[in-house]
Protein backbone atom coordinates (compact mmCIF):
# COMPACT_ATOMS: atom_id res chain seq x y z
CA UNK A 1 0.00 0.00 0.00
CA UNK A 2 1.48 2.80 -0.79
CA UNK A 3 1.75 5.71 1.61
CA UNK A 4 0.14 8.90 1.51
CA UNK A 5 1.83 11.08 -1.14
CA UNK A 6 1.65 15.52 -1.47
CA UNK A 7 0.34 17.13 -4.72
CA UNK A 8 3.97 17.37 -5.30
CA UNK A 9 5.03 14.02 -5.15
CA UNK A 10 1.86 13.07 -7.42
CA UNK A 11 2.79 15.18 -9.77
CA UNK A 12 6.36 13.57 -10.16
CA UNK A 13 4.81 10.38 -10.11
CA UNK A 14 2.47 11.29 -12.93
CA UNK A 15 4.70 13.01 -15.11
CA UNK A 16 7.39 9.41 -14.86
CA UNK A 17 4.44 7.57 -15.92
CA UNK A 18 3.59 9.40 -18.54
CA UNK A 19 7.42 9.39 -19.56
CA UNK A 20 7.08 5.75 -19.74
CA UNK A 21 3.99 6.29 -22.48
CA UNK A 22 6.76 8.20 -24.64
CA UNK A 23 5.45 11.66 -23.75
CA UNK A 24 8.20 14.01 -24.26
CA UNK A 25 6.38 16.71 -22.53
CA UNK A 26 6.07 15.08 -19.65
CA UNK A 27 9.42 13.59 -19.92
CA UNK A 28 11.02 17.53 -20.50
CA UNK A 29 9.22 18.72 -17.39
CA UNK A 30 10.25 15.61 -15.28
CA UNK A 31 13.72 16.64 -15.80
CA UNK A 32 13.39 20.56 -14.98
CA UNK A 33 11.97 19.99 -11.92
CA UNK A 34 14.23 17.00 -10.63
CA UNK A 35 17.66 17.76 -12.51
CA UNK A 36 18.83 20.18 -9.85
CA UNK A 37 18.35 18.01 -7.38
CA UNK A 38 19.46 14.71 -8.85
CA UNK A 39 22.85 16.51 -10.30
CA UNK A 40 23.60 17.59 -6.80
CA UNK A 41 23.58 14.40 -5.66
CA UNK A 42 26.03 13.29 -8.48
CA UNK A 43 28.36 16.01 -8.00
CA UNK A 44 28.31 15.31 -4.19
CA UNK A 45 28.92 11.97 -4.88
CA UNK A 46 31.55 12.06 -7.63
CA UNK A 47 33.20 15.16 -6.64
CA UNK A 48 33.64 16.04 -9.97
CA UNK A 49 31.24 18.15 -12.36
CA UNK A 50 32.37 16.84 -15.81
CA UNK A 51 31.76 12.97 -14.64
CA UNK A 52 28.37 13.80 -12.72
CA UNK A 53 27.64 15.64 -15.85
CA UNK A 54 28.52 12.55 -17.99
CA UNK A 55 26.23 10.69 -15.10
CA UNK A 56 23.49 12.96 -15.51
CA UNK A 57 23.04 12.16 -19.15
CA UNK A 58 23.31 8.76 -19.20
CA UNK A 59 20.85 8.23 -16.06
CA UNK A 60 18.53 10.17 -18.04
CA UNK A 61 18.86 8.29 -21.01
CA UNK A 62 18.11 5.53 -18.67
CA UNK A 63 14.67 7.35 -17.31
CA UNK A 64 13.63 7.49 -20.86
CA UNK A 65 14.47 3.69 -21.92
CA UNK A 66 13.15 2.24 -18.02
CA UNK A 67 10.60 4.69 -16.99
CA UNK A 68 8.04 1.49 -17.87
CA UNK A 69 8.94 -0.30 -14.95
CA UNK A 70 8.55 2.15 -12.15
CA UNK A 71 5.66 1.29 -10.04
CA UNK A 72 4.18 3.92 -7.68
CA UNK A 73 2.69 1.25 -5.91
CA UNK A 74 6.01 0.20 -5.25
CA UNK A 75 7.78 3.42 -4.96
CA UNK A 76 7.51 6.98 -5.63
CA UNK A 77 9.38 8.89 -8.66
CA UNK A 78 11.44 10.35 -6.27
CA UNK A 79 12.64 7.80 -4.75
CA UNK A 80 12.98 5.74 -8.32
CA UNK A 81 14.69 8.32 -9.58
CA UNK A 82 17.09 8.90 -6.75
CA UNK A 83 18.04 4.87 -6.84
CA UNK A 84 18.75 5.25 -10.43
CA UNK A 85 20.77 8.22 -10.26
CA UNK A 86 22.85 7.10 -7.40
CA UNK A 87 23.28 3.63 -8.55
CA UNK A 88 24.97 5.49 -11.56
CA UNK A 89 27.34 7.24 -9.66
CA UNK A 90 28.02 4.35 -7.13
CA UNK A 91 28.77 2.56 -10.85
CA UNK A 92 31.14 5.08 -11.60
CA UNK A 93 32.73 5.22 -8.25
CA UNK A 94 33.64 1.74 -8.05
CA UNK A 95 35.25 1.96 -11.52
CA UNK A 96 37.49 4.63 -10.59
CA UNK A 97 38.21 3.02 -6.59
CA UNK A 98 42.04 2.77 -7.03
CA UNK A 99 42.38 6.34 -8.23
CA UNK A 100 40.07 7.64 -5.88
CA UNK A 101 42.28 5.46 -3.22
CA UNK A 102 45.45 7.03 -4.08
CA UNK A 103 44.31 10.74 -3.35
CA UNK A 104 44.91 11.95 -0.29
CA UNK A 105 42.67 15.03 -0.17
CA UNK A 106 40.28 13.12 -0.73
CA UNK A 107 40.41 10.68 1.53
CA UNK A 108 41.38 13.27 4.51
CA UNK A 109 37.80 14.52 3.66
CA UNK A 110 35.09 14.11 6.07
CA UNK A 111 31.37 15.71 6.01
CA UNK A 112 30.56 18.18 8.37
CA UNK A 113 28.42 17.76 11.22
CA UNK A 114 26.02 19.73 10.14
CA UNK A 115 24.94 18.10 6.43
CA UNK A 116 23.79 20.90 4.64
CA UNK A 117 20.44 20.29 6.42
CA UNK A 118 17.14 20.58 3.88
CA UNK A 119 15.40 23.60 3.85
CA UNK A 120 11.86 24.47 5.01
CA UNK A 121 9.91 24.24 1.17
CA UNK A 122 12.05 20.34 1.36
CA UNK A 123 10.58 18.45 4.36
CA UNK A 124 8.61 15.63 3.29
CA UNK A 125 7.18 13.56 5.82
CA UNK A 126 9.15 10.59 4.79
CA UNK A 127 12.31 13.10 5.20
CA UNK A 128 11.10 14.28 8.23
CA UNK A 129 10.74 11.04 10.06
CA UNK A 130 14.14 9.66 8.90
CA UNK A 131 15.49 12.50 9.99
CA UNK A 132 14.04 12.27 13.49
CA UNK A 133 15.42 8.44 13.25
CA UNK A 134 18.66 9.77 12.14
CA UNK A 135 18.66 11.90 15.22
CA UNK A 136 18.82 8.98 17.23
CA UNK A 137 22.01 7.68 16.62
CA UNK A 138 24.82 8.34 18.55
CA UNK A 139 26.58 11.21 16.31
CA UNK A 140 29.77 9.20 15.10
CA UNK A 141 27.41 7.02 13.89
CA UNK A 142 25.04 9.43 12.60
CA UNK A 143 28.18 11.12 10.53
CA UNK A 144 29.31 7.95 9.53
CA UNK A 145 25.87 6.89 7.90
CA UNK A 146 25.32 10.34 6.13
CA UNK A 147 29.00 9.81 4.97
CA UNK A 148 28.59 6.76 3.68
CA UNK A 149 25.22 7.70 1.49
CA UNK A 150 26.45 10.98 0.24
CA UNK A 151 30.02 9.60 -0.94
CA UNK A 152 28.67 5.71 -1.81
CA UNK A 153 32.10 4.44 -1.08
CA UNK A 154 32.68 1.28 0.28
CA UNK A 155 33.36 -0.26 3.80
CA UNK A 156 37.44 -0.03 3.37
CA UNK A 157 37.38 3.34 2.08
CA UNK A 158 34.62 4.67 4.59
CA UNK A 159 36.60 3.53 7.48
CA UNK A 160 40.17 5.06 5.75
CA UNK A 161 38.10 8.14 5.86
CA UNK A 162 37.05 8.17 9.32
CA UNK A 163 39.84 6.80 10.78
CA UNK A 164 38.73 4.22 12.29
CA UNK A 165 39.13 0.48 12.07
CA UNK A 166 37.38 -1.84 9.36
CA UNK A 167 35.65 -3.50 11.91
CA UNK A 168 34.37 -0.97 13.68
CA UNK A 169 33.19 1.03 10.73
CA UNK A 170 30.94 -2.14 9.65
CA UNK A 171 29.55 -2.39 13.40
CA UNK A 172 28.82 1.79 13.51
CA UNK A 173 26.93 0.94 9.96
CA UNK A 174 25.26 -2.31 11.06
CA UNK A 175 24.05 -1.35 14.23
CA UNK A 176 22.43 2.40 12.96
CA UNK A 177 20.87 0.50 9.62
CA UNK A 178 18.93 -2.01 12.16
CA UNK A 179 18.19 0.72 14.58
CA UNK A 180 16.97 3.12 11.84
CA UNK A 181 14.85 0.31 10.70
CA UNK A 182 13.45 0.02 14.24
CA UNK A 183 12.64 3.44 14.18
CA UNK A 184 11.12 4.10 10.72
CA UNK A 185 9.13 0.93 11.06
CA UNK A 186 7.50 1.53 14.24
CA UNK B 1 18.49 -19.32 -3.93
CA UNK B 2 19.56 -18.92 -0.34
CA UNK B 3 18.22 -15.54 0.49
CA UNK B 4 15.11 -15.70 3.33
CA UNK B 5 14.40 -12.15 3.53
CA UNK B 6 13.58 -12.23 6.95
CA UNK B 7 17.33 -13.32 8.03
CA UNK B 8 18.78 -10.36 9.64
CA UNK B 9 22.16 -11.18 7.70
CA UNK B 10 20.17 -11.01 4.41
CA UNK B 11 18.25 -7.55 5.65
CA UNK B 12 21.57 -5.89 6.59
CA UNK B 13 22.92 -6.61 3.14
CA UNK B 14 20.11 -4.91 1.33
CA UNK B 15 20.53 -1.69 3.58
CA UNK B 16 24.06 -1.85 2.66
CA UNK B 17 23.45 -1.90 -1.08
CA UNK B 18 21.09 0.33 -0.57
CA UNK B 19 23.40 2.40 1.59
CA UNK B 20 26.14 2.47 -1.36
CA UNK B 21 29.12 0.84 0.98
CA UNK B 22 29.34 -2.20 -0.79
CA UNK B 23 31.89 -3.13 -3.21
CA UNK B 24 31.10 -3.89 -6.79
CA UNK B 25 30.96 -7.35 -6.62
CA UNK B 26 29.17 -7.60 -3.65
CA UNK B 27 26.93 -5.16 -5.19
CA UNK B 28 26.28 -7.36 -8.11
CA UNK B 29 25.59 -10.35 -6.34
CA UNK B 30 22.44 -7.86 -4.84
CA UNK B 31 21.94 -7.38 -8.01
CA UNK B 32 21.99 -10.73 -9.32
CA UNK B 33 19.56 -12.27 -6.58
CA UNK B 34 16.77 -8.96 -6.78
CA UNK B 35 16.50 -10.27 -10.39
CA UNK B 36 15.87 -13.96 -9.57
CA UNK B 37 13.76 -13.17 -6.78
CA UNK B 38 10.82 -11.05 -6.31
CA UNK B 39 11.06 -11.50 -2.21
CA UNK B 40 14.96 -10.32 -2.58
CA UNK B 41 13.93 -7.08 -4.88
CA UNK B 42 11.08 -6.53 -2.58
CA UNK B 43 13.08 -6.71 0.49
CA UNK B 44 15.85 -4.19 -1.27
CA UNK B 45 12.55 -1.74 -2.41
CA UNK B 46 11.74 -1.26 1.34
CA UNK B 47 15.16 -0.26 1.77
CA UNK B 48 15.36 2.30 -0.78
CA UNK B 49 11.84 3.74 0.54
CA UNK B 50 13.37 4.14 4.29
CA UNK B 51 16.62 5.60 3.11
CA UNK B 52 16.77 7.81 -0.25
CA UNK B 53 14.10 10.85 1.38
CA UNK B 54 18.09 11.92 2.77
CA UNK B 55 18.98 12.87 -0.74
CA UNK B 56 16.71 16.19 0.28
CA UNK B 57 19.82 16.91 2.32
CA UNK B 58 21.85 17.39 -1.08
CA UNK B 59 22.35 20.92 -1.92
CA UNK B 60 20.46 21.18 -6.01
CA UNK B 61 22.85 22.80 -8.29
CA UNK B 62 21.40 23.31 -11.89
CA UNK B 63 23.14 21.30 -14.34
CA UNK B 64 24.82 23.02 -17.51
CA UNK B 65 21.84 23.64 -20.24
CA UNK B 66 24.01 21.69 -22.58
CA UNK B 67 23.28 18.33 -21.05
CA UNK B 68 19.56 18.57 -21.51
CA UNK B 69 20.36 19.10 -25.32
CA UNK B 70 22.77 16.30 -25.38
CA UNK B 71 19.79 13.94 -23.83
CA UNK B 72 17.61 15.60 -26.21
CA UNK B 73 19.60 14.44 -28.95
CA UNK B 74 21.21 11.34 -28.40
CA UNK B 75 17.06 9.91 -27.92
CA UNK B 76 16.60 11.44 -30.86
CA UNK B 77 13.59 13.70 -29.35
CA UNK B 78 11.35 16.51 -30.75
CA UNK B 79 13.45 19.99 -31.21
CA UNK B 80 10.67 21.49 -29.74
CA UNK B 81 9.54 19.74 -26.77
CA UNK B 82 8.06 21.48 -23.37
CA UNK B 83 11.28 21.87 -21.71
CA UNK B 84 11.18 24.64 -24.52
CA UNK B 85 8.85 26.92 -22.36
CA UNK B 86 8.27 27.08 -18.69
CA UNK B 87 4.99 25.26 -17.16
CA UNK B 88 1.89 26.63 -16.72
CA UNK B 89 2.08 29.44 -14.06
CA UNK B 90 -0.87 26.89 -12.51
CA UNK B 91 1.13 23.81 -12.35
CA UNK B 92 2.12 22.69 -8.88
CA UNK B 93 5.98 23.03 -8.45
CA UNK B 94 7.59 20.48 -6.42
CA UNK B 95 9.20 22.47 -3.64
CA UNK B 96 10.85 19.50 -2.37
CA UNK B 97 12.97 19.61 -5.81
CA UNK B 98 13.53 23.11 -5.84
CA UNK B 99 13.98 23.78 -8.96
CA UNK B 100 12.99 27.15 -9.34
CA UNK B 101 16.30 28.65 -10.80
CA UNK B 102 16.19 26.69 -13.83
CA UNK B 103 14.83 29.05 -15.85
CA UNK B 104 16.96 31.65 -14.75
CA UNK B 105 20.12 30.18 -16.13
CA UNK B 106 18.84 29.15 -18.86
CA UNK B 107 17.86 32.73 -21.24
CA UNK B 108 15.48 30.36 -23.21
CA UNK B 109 13.85 32.58 -25.15
CA UNK B 110 16.94 34.70 -26.51
CA UNK B 111 18.33 30.79 -27.60
CA UNK B 112 15.53 30.32 -29.54
CA UNK B 113 15.88 33.34 -31.48
CA UNK B 114 19.15 32.88 -32.50
CA UNK B 115 18.46 28.91 -33.17
CA UNK B 116 15.34 30.96 -35.14
CA UNK B 117 17.90 33.13 -36.85
CA UNK B 118 20.23 30.58 -37.83
CA UNK B 119 17.59 28.33 -39.62
CA UNK B 120 17.33 31.01 -41.94
CA UNK B 121 20.75 31.92 -42.70
CA UNK B 122 21.54 28.14 -43.19
CA UNK B 123 18.33 27.43 -45.13
CA UNK B 124 20.20 28.14 -48.23
CA UNK B 125 22.47 25.47 -47.48
CA UNK B 126 19.85 22.67 -46.88
CA UNK B 127 16.00 24.25 -46.98
CA UNK B 128 13.59 22.60 -44.59
CA UNK B 129 16.29 21.73 -42.10
CA UNK B 130 16.55 22.81 -38.25
CA UNK B 131 20.15 22.82 -37.06
CA UNK B 132 20.46 21.65 -33.67
CA UNK B 133 22.19 24.01 -31.04
CA UNK B 134 24.90 22.01 -29.87
CA UNK B 135 27.32 20.15 -32.49
CA UNK B 136 29.64 17.69 -30.73
CA UNK B 137 32.30 15.94 -32.19
CA UNK B 138 35.35 13.27 -30.83
CA UNK B 139 38.51 14.65 -32.57
CA UNK B 140 40.57 11.17 -32.23
CA UNK B 141 44.18 11.21 -33.09
CA UNK B 142 45.81 8.63 -35.16
CA UNK B 143 46.17 5.97 -32.68
CA UNK B 144 42.64 5.71 -31.90
CA UNK B 145 42.65 7.67 -28.88
CA UNK B 146 40.30 10.90 -28.35
CA UNK B 147 42.75 14.43 -28.30
CA UNK B 148 40.03 16.86 -28.03
CA UNK B 149 36.19 16.91 -27.93
CA UNK B 150 34.72 20.06 -29.18
CA UNK B 151 31.10 21.18 -28.47
CA UNK B 152 29.75 23.71 -30.99
CA UNK B 153 27.44 26.17 -29.21
CA UNK B 154 25.31 27.50 -32.30
CA UNK B 155 23.36 29.77 -30.57
CA UNK B 156 25.72 31.50 -28.84
CA UNK B 157 28.34 30.93 -31.81
CA UNK B 158 31.33 29.41 -30.24
CA UNK B 159 33.21 26.27 -30.19
CA UNK B 160 34.21 25.27 -26.68
CA UNK B 161 37.70 22.15 -27.35
CA UNK B 162 38.64 20.67 -24.63
CA UNK B 163 41.78 18.35 -24.69
CA UNK B 164 41.25 15.03 -23.07
CA UNK B 165 44.98 14.72 -21.60
CA UNK B 166 47.93 16.81 -21.69
CA UNK B 167 48.90 16.98 -25.71
CA UNK B 168 52.63 16.45 -26.12
CA UNK B 169 53.20 19.62 -28.45
CA UNK B 170 56.62 20.47 -29.39
CA UNK B 171 57.49 23.83 -27.75
CA UNK B 172 57.75 26.23 -30.29
CA UNK B 173 54.83 24.80 -31.78
CA UNK B 174 50.74 25.17 -31.36
CA UNK B 175 47.93 23.17 -32.07
CA UNK B 176 45.28 24.72 -34.59
CA UNK B 177 41.96 24.12 -34.92
CA UNK B 178 40.29 23.12 -38.55
CA UNK B 179 36.70 22.90 -40.17
CA UNK B 180 36.63 20.97 -43.06
CA UNK B 181 33.04 21.41 -44.99
CA UNK B 182 32.30 18.12 -46.92
CA UNK B 183 34.67 17.99 -50.11
CA UNK B 184 36.10 21.72 -49.49
CA UNK B 185 39.53 22.82 -48.54
CA UNK B 186 39.54 23.70 -44.66
CA UNK B 187 38.35 26.83 -42.80
CA UNK B 188 40.78 27.87 -39.74
CA UNK B 189 38.94 27.96 -36.35
CA UNK B 190 41.48 28.96 -34.33
CA UNK B 191 44.22 28.02 -31.63
CA UNK B 192 43.83 25.83 -29.07
CA UNK B 193 45.00 24.51 -25.94
CA UNK B 194 47.61 21.96 -25.76
CA UNK B 195 46.45 20.97 -22.11
CA UNK B 196 43.61 23.36 -21.16
CA UNK B 197 40.07 24.14 -22.83
CA UNK B 198 39.68 26.67 -25.35
CA UNK B 199 36.39 28.42 -26.53
CA UNK B 200 36.89 30.19 -29.84
CA UNK B 201 34.36 32.57 -31.36
CA UNK B 202 32.98 31.11 -34.45
CA UNK B 203 31.99 33.99 -37.35
CA UNK B 204 29.11 33.44 -39.94
CA UNK B 205 30.96 32.21 -42.84
CA UNK B 206 31.94 29.07 -40.11
CA UNK B 207 28.90 28.75 -38.95
CA UNK B 208 27.42 28.53 -42.50
CA UNK B 209 30.00 25.30 -43.09
CA UNK B 210 28.52 23.29 -40.28
CA UNK B 211 26.81 20.98 -42.66
CA UNK B 212 26.63 17.47 -43.27
CA UNK B 213 29.77 15.38 -43.53
CA UNK B 214 31.99 18.41 -41.63
CA UNK B 215 34.64 17.20 -39.69
CA UNK B 216 37.08 18.55 -37.38
CA UNK B 217 40.79 18.72 -37.73
CA UNK B 218 43.80 19.75 -35.70
CA UNK B 219 47.41 20.36 -36.88
CA UNK B 220 50.65 21.30 -35.76
CA UNK B 221 51.46 24.94 -36.68
CA UNK B 222 54.01 27.48 -35.77
CA UNK B 223 52.86 29.33 -32.42
CA UNK B 224 50.78 32.63 -34.26
CA UNK B 225 48.87 29.85 -36.44
CA UNK B 226 49.22 28.48 -40.04
CA UNK B 227 51.01 31.34 -42.39
CA UNK B 228 49.35 29.89 -45.32
CA UNK B 229 45.36 29.83 -44.01
CA UNK B 230 46.16 26.19 -44.89
CA UNK B 231 47.05 23.24 -42.46
CA UNK B 232 51.24 23.58 -43.13
CA UNK B 233 52.01 20.97 -40.01
CA UNK B 234 51.09 17.41 -39.48
CA UNK B 235 47.34 17.00 -38.88
CA UNK B 236 47.70 15.11 -35.21
CA UNK B 237 43.64 14.18 -35.18
CA UNK B 238 40.34 14.21 -36.77
CA UNK B 239 37.10 13.88 -36.23
CA UNK B 240 33.19 14.09 -37.87
CA UNK B 241 30.62 16.48 -36.39
CA UNK B 242 27.38 14.56 -36.19
CA UNK B 243 24.67 17.53 -37.74
CA UNK B 244 22.02 15.13 -38.33
CA UNK B 245 20.91 16.06 -34.55
CA UNK B 246 19.27 13.07 -34.72
CA UNK B 247 21.79 10.83 -32.73
CA UNK B 248 24.60 13.16 -31.87
CA UNK B 249 28.14 12.02 -30.97
CA UNK B 250 28.82 12.28 -26.91
CA UNK B 251 32.07 13.27 -26.28
CA UNK B 252 33.88 10.96 -23.88
CA UNK B 253 34.83 13.47 -21.93
CA UNK B 254 32.47 16.41 -21.39
CA UNK B 255 33.88 19.54 -20.90
CA UNK B 256 33.77 20.54 -17.54
CA UNK B 257 33.07 24.01 -18.55
CA UNK B 258 29.41 25.17 -18.71
CA UNK B 259 29.44 26.79 -22.25
CA UNK B 260 27.73 30.11 -20.61
CA UNK B 261 30.12 31.98 -18.00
Amino acid sequence: MPPHRTPEQNLLDELLAKTASGDQAAFAELYRLTSPRLYGVCVRMLRERGEAEEVLQEAWITVWHRASTFDRTKASAGTWLGTLFRNKAIDRLRQRREQLLDDPELMNHLEDEDPNPADGAEQTQEYLRLRECLDQLQPQQRRAIREAFFSGVTYNELAARCQVPLGTMKSWIRRSLLQLRTCLDL
Amino acid sequence: MNTPTDDSNSQLRYAEYVLGVLDADARAEVERDMASSEAVATAVALWQRRLLPLIAEAAPIEPPEYVWHRIRHQLALDASPAVARPADAGTARPRWWNALRFWQGLGLGASLLAAACLALLLSSHKPSVTPPSYLASTITQGNGQVGWTATVDLNHQRVVIVPTRPQAIARDRAPELWLIPEGQRPIAVGMIGGDAPVTLPLDRRLLASFGPGAALAVSVEPPGGSPTGQPTGPVIAKGLLDTSGAAIHVPLASPAHPLDT
